[in-house]
C-alpha cells in the first residue's frame, strides 16, 4: 500500500490521519499494537467498535479537523478520546450543509 | 499476451457487446404500441420514458439527445422509430431522431401513423419489419477486439468505507489499464465530487475541464442549499451511516477512487456522446437516471460496486436499468458477496484484508469485464427480461 498502514486489526490510509478503519470487531479493552516506525502507536480500544467503523488514532478536541486518507473529512462535533469510535455521534461534515445556511438566515 | 474479447463491430467503428434491435416511440402515446412490438419479438428493447407532454423545450431537448444516443449505442444493431403524423414537439420529430441515429451508419427505419391508423394495424406494420431487424441482427457474428475497443462505465453504490478501500480503487485501476491502451471510461455522480474538488481538478485535462467539476459539484450544493436541505440528511443515505460512513466528504473519496488515475478528458453533459477514447465525467446525479445516461453515452455496460449488503439489492436486481446496456455487480466488501452471489460477478472483498494485492484484483476484475463482453450474461441480466420503467435527468418542472 502506497502513502499508509495495514495489520491484522486496522487499516491506516495516510500519515496525516487522525482516524483509523477497524478491519473486524474489536471490544473494549483491546490493544492494537502498531510497531511499523512511522505510524507507531498503542491504541486502547475504548468501546465496541464494528469492522468497517473508524476509531481514533489520537485525542480529537471539538472543533478539530477529521483527517482521513489525508484529506478533510469534517470537524468533530465533541471532545473524543483516542480509541473511541468516530463517526456521526461525534463529528459532522461540514459540505452541502442546507441546514446552516438556513439558520444565519434566521438570526439575521 | 493481448487481452481481446467477442463484438460485433458497428459502421462507426464502435463495437457492441450485445445485439439488440431498439424500438423508439417518439411520442408518449406510442409507447404502448413498442412494449407489444417486444412482447412478439425476441432480442428487441424499447424506451420505457416519461411522457414528453408539459415538460419545458430544454427537458425535451435532453430527451431527445437519449433517444438518439440509445440508438446509437454499440449494442444496437438496428432501430426503428415510431411517429405521428402531424403530431410532437419538434425537438422529439420521430424523423429528427431517425436522423440522428441514422449518422452512425446503422439501419434506421422509420414508420409514421396517420388518422386512419389503429394499435392493431400499427402493430401489424411494425411487427413485420422489426422481424426482418431481428433476423439480420442474427446473422451478425462476433469478432475479436482490444481493449482500445471498450466503453466502460461505472457507479458505486451502498457505499461504506470498503468502497474507498478494496472496491472502487479496483475499478480505479481497471480503467487507468482500459485508458493507456485507447479505450472509453465514464464515472459520474456530480453530488459526490462535493469535498474532494481538489482531488479531481488535479487530473482535469485542462482549467475548462476544472471549472466544469467544480461547476458540477456547486450545481448540486447549490441546489440543496436553495431549498434549505440539510444534504446529510439525502447523502449519506441511512445505509452508508450503518455500514460506518459518517460524512459526505467521507463518501466523496471512497467515491472518487473508481475513476482511477487518468486525465479526466471532459465533463460531459447528460446523453453526450464523446469522440475521443479517455476518461469522462458525466454531470448527473447518482441514482438511475444515470444508468440511461451512461448507455446514451455509448457505454457498453455499467459496472456498479456496492458497498453494504443492502436488503433492496435482493429484492430488486436490476438489470434493465441500462435498457441496451446491461449492468454487472461487483463488491469489496466479503460479506456482501457471501449474502448475493446470485446477484454479483466479482468479488474483491478478500483485498480489505491484504491490499498489497490489489494488481490481482485489477487483473481478475478486467478479465471478468471481457468476458462480460464477450457475451456471458451479467448475474443480473438473468432477470432483466422485465424492463423496469426508465428514469431520466430532467431538471425542469411539469407544467
Amino acid at each position: 500500500m502506497e502513502k499508509g498502514y495495514s495489520q491484522e486489526k486496522i487499516i491506516i490510509l495516510h500519515l496525516k490521519d487522525n482516524v483509523g478503519i477497524i478491519k473486524k470487531d474489536v471490544n473494549k479493552g483491546e490493544k492494537i499494537v502498531i510497531e511499523e516506525e512511522k505510524f507507531k502507536n498503542t491504541i486502547e480500544v475504548r468501546e465496541k467498535i464494528p469492522y468497517r467503523f473508524k476509531i481514533a488514532l489520537k485525542d480529537i478536541h471539538a472543533g478539530d479537523e477529521i483527517i482521513k486518507s489525508g484529506e478533510l473529512i469534517g470537524r468533530a462535533k465533541e471532545e473524543i478520546t483516542k480509541g473511541e469510535m468516530v463517526h456521526v455521534h461525534n463529528i459532522e461534515g461540514l459540505r452541502g450543509r442546507g441546514d446552516l445556511k438556513v439558520k444565519n438566515k434566521e438570526t439575521l | 499476451m493481448e487481452k481481446t474479447f467477442l463484438g460485433f463491430k458497428r459502421a462507426d467503428g464502435s463495437v457492441g457487446i450485445r445485439n439488440y434491435v431498439l424500438i423508439i416511440p417518439a411520442q408518449g402515446n406510442l409507447r404502448m404500441l413498442a412494449q407489444k412490438i417486444c412482447d412478439f419479438v425476441p432480442d428487441t428493447k424499447t424506451t420505457y420514458f416519461p411522457w414528453e407532454i408539459g415538460r419545458s423545450k430544454a427537458d425535451r431537448e435532453v430527451m431527445a439527445r437519449t433517444f438518439i444516443g440509445l440508438g446509437s449505442n454499440p449494442n444496437v444493431s438496428s432501430v426503428l422509430v415510431l411517429g405521428i403524423e402531424g403530431a410532437g414537439f419538434d425537438e422529439l420529430k420521430a424523423d429528427r431522431i431517425r436522423k440522428g441515429i441514422a449518422n452512425t451508419g446503422k439501419r434506421t427505419e422509420l414508420l409514421i401513423f396517420g388518422k386512419d391508423e389503429n394499435i392493431f394495424n400499427a402493430m401489424e406494420k411494425s411487427i413485420k419489419i422489426v422481424r426482418e431487424l431481428v433476423l439480420d441482427a442474427s446473422s451478425e457474428r462476433r469478432k475479436p477486439f482490444g481493449l482500445e475497443s471498450l466503453a466502460i462505465g461505472v457507479k458505486c453504490g451502498y457505499s461504506d468505507t470498503t468502497s474507498g478501500i478494496s472496491g472502487n480503487p479496483v475499478v480505479g485501476k481497471v480503467f487507468d489499464e482500459i485508458v493507456s491502451h485507447g479505450g472509453k471510461a465514464y464515472f459520474s455522480e456530480s453530488p459526490e465530487i462535493i469535498g474532494g474538488e481538489h482531488i479531481v481538478t488535479k487530473r482535469a485535462k485542462n482549467k475548462e475541464v476544472a471549472d466544469k467539476l467544480i461547476a458540477a459539484a456547486k450545481g448540486f450544493e447549490d441546489k440543496a442549499l436553495s431549498v434549505g436541505e440539510d444534504i446529510r440528511a439525502i447523502n449519506p443515505m441511512p445505509a452508508n451511516k450503518e455500514a460506518g460512513i459518517s460524512t459526505l466528504e467521507e463518501k466523496t473519496l471512497g467515491a472518487i477512487m473508481k475513476s482511477g488515475s487518468s486525465v479526466i478528458e471532459d465533463v460531459l453533459e447528460y446523453a453526450q456522446i464523446p469522440q475521443k477514447s479517455g476518461l469522462y465525467f458525466i454531470d448527473t446525479t447518482p441514482i438511475c437516471e444515470l444508468y440511461i445516461g451512461l448507455a446514451a453515452a455509448g457505454a457498453q455496460l455499467m459496472l456498479f460496486q456496492v458497498g453494504t449488503n443492502a436488503i433492496t439489492l435482493n429484492l430488486k436486481p436490476d438489470g434493465s436499468g441500462g435498457i441496451v446496456m446491461p449492468i454487472s455487480y461487483f463488491t469489496g466488501n466479503k460479506e456482501t458477496y457471501e449474502k448475493q452471489q446470485d446477484n454479483f460477478d466479482f468479488n474483491s472483498g478478500p483485498l480489505f484484508d491484504n491490499i498489497d494485492q490489489i494488481d490481482e484484483y485489477r487483473n481478475g476484475l478486467l478479465d471478468k469485464i471481457l468476458d462480460l463482453c464477450s457475451g456471458t450474461k451479467t448475474k443480473v441480466e438473468t432477470a432483466a427480461a422485465y424492463q423496469e420503467r426508465i428514469e431520466l435527468y430532467l431538471q425542469d418542472p411539469v407544467f
